[in-house]
């Protein structure tokens, strides 16, 4: 491991072994949030891939019952009849904070009417097709919630393990290693000033 | 404040959407996917003097999504809002979406664990 580039001196000891106590209490923190998202990660990520199936089924469906109006229908007048639609689609955005990621949460309804043209030109089909499309459309609010969701978390989780293991492995042995190169240092230069004096003494009592 | 919900695909596709309220924007073209994203996240609209997103959540067919390089999706999905979603277009799923619940779930733990 290397060695920091630092003067091996006390003040020098002392700031680095400030430093490896707060790394290694932001290593335990940040490890504990690691564990935090991943519990919450695993739940949400299960539950996405659960809903997505269900929409790519249910929106399948609904796509095939839309197609089929639109086959016994005049394309002119099957997008006039959509005109009509007084129906409008509002979403209110709320924000959680999970682990300091913030997850949306949205809420959905549609105003108006969406069926809202003459049954005499227009086929039966279209309003199933409409009906179906207005009961996968909560379904689509829910699953856009939770993917972005798993996004966020997943984007978190990424750096959150970079700065464990840039800790981990990098940082607090590199500390440690120099924090034990200083104490030798130290220890050393205790040693030699010991001999020196021994010496010097050796040297006064020979000569008198 | 409420948001608008943007839907973009083919007219065919989108059409059932329209009617149901949602802002469709019409394109055919994978390659321009990207382009006309970005531009759906710049706008905002001014609420009480601050700025916000008009759009909380975009809904693109799957077929679009093919035309999106991995950078550029990056920088789309950067925010909190929009969240861009890949839908199955009336083609039938192509397994774009669980894909990418793959890549996000190997981003997140390292490897594959759904299945």
């Amino acid at each position: 491991m290397a060695i920091m580039n630092v003067n091996a001196t006390r003040m020098a000891l002392l700031t680095l072994k400030k430093k490896m106590a707060s790394a290694k209490r932001g290593h335990k923190l940040l490890k504990d949030k690691q564990d935090g998202l991943m519990q919450k990660f695993m739940e949400v990520i299960r539950e996405a891939k659960k809903m997505r199936e269900e929409v790519e089924e249910k929106l399948g469906a609904a796509f095939k019952n839309f197609i089929r109006a639109g086959s016994l229908m005049d394309s002119a007048f099957l997008e006039g009849a959509l005109l009509y639609s007084t129906a409008k689609a509002k979403i209110e955005v709320k924000t959680k904070n999970v682990m300091s990621v913030r997850i949306p949460q949205f809420k959905a309804e549609i105003e108006g009417e969406v069926v809202n043209y003459s049954f005499l030109q227009t086929s039966g089909e279209l309003d199933i097709a409409l009906q179906s499309f207005l009961k996968v459309y909560p379904l689509l609010i829910q699953l856009a919630e939770i993917e972005k969701s798993a996004e966020a978390l997943a984007d978190e989780l990424e750096k959150t393990r970079r700065r464990v293991n840039a800790l981990e492995y990098r940082m607090i042995p590199d500390l440690k290693d120099t924090i034990k190169f200083i104490q030798m240092k130290l220890g050393e230069m205790e040693r030699s000033a010991v001999i020196n004096t021994m010496i010097v003494k050796s040297k006064i009592q020979a000569s008198a | 404040m409420d948001y608008k919900i943007a839907i973009m695909g083919s007219r065919e596709a989108i059409l059932g959407f329209k009617a149901l309220g949602l802002e469709p924007v019409y394109s055919n073209d994978p390659t321009k996917t990207a382009e006309m994203l970005f531009s759906i996240k710049k706008e905002k609209v001014e609420v009480n003097g601050e700025s916000k997103n008009k759009y909380a959540i975009v809904f693109v067919m799957e077929d679009l999504m093919e035309g999106i390089t991995s950078e550029d999706y990056k920088k789309l999905t950067s925010d909190p809002l929009p969240a861009i979603i890949p839908l199955p277009s009336h083609l039938g799923s192509t397994g774009y979406g669980l894909k990418k619940l793959k890549l996000i779930v190997e981003k997140a733990v390292g490897m594959d664990i759904l299945n």
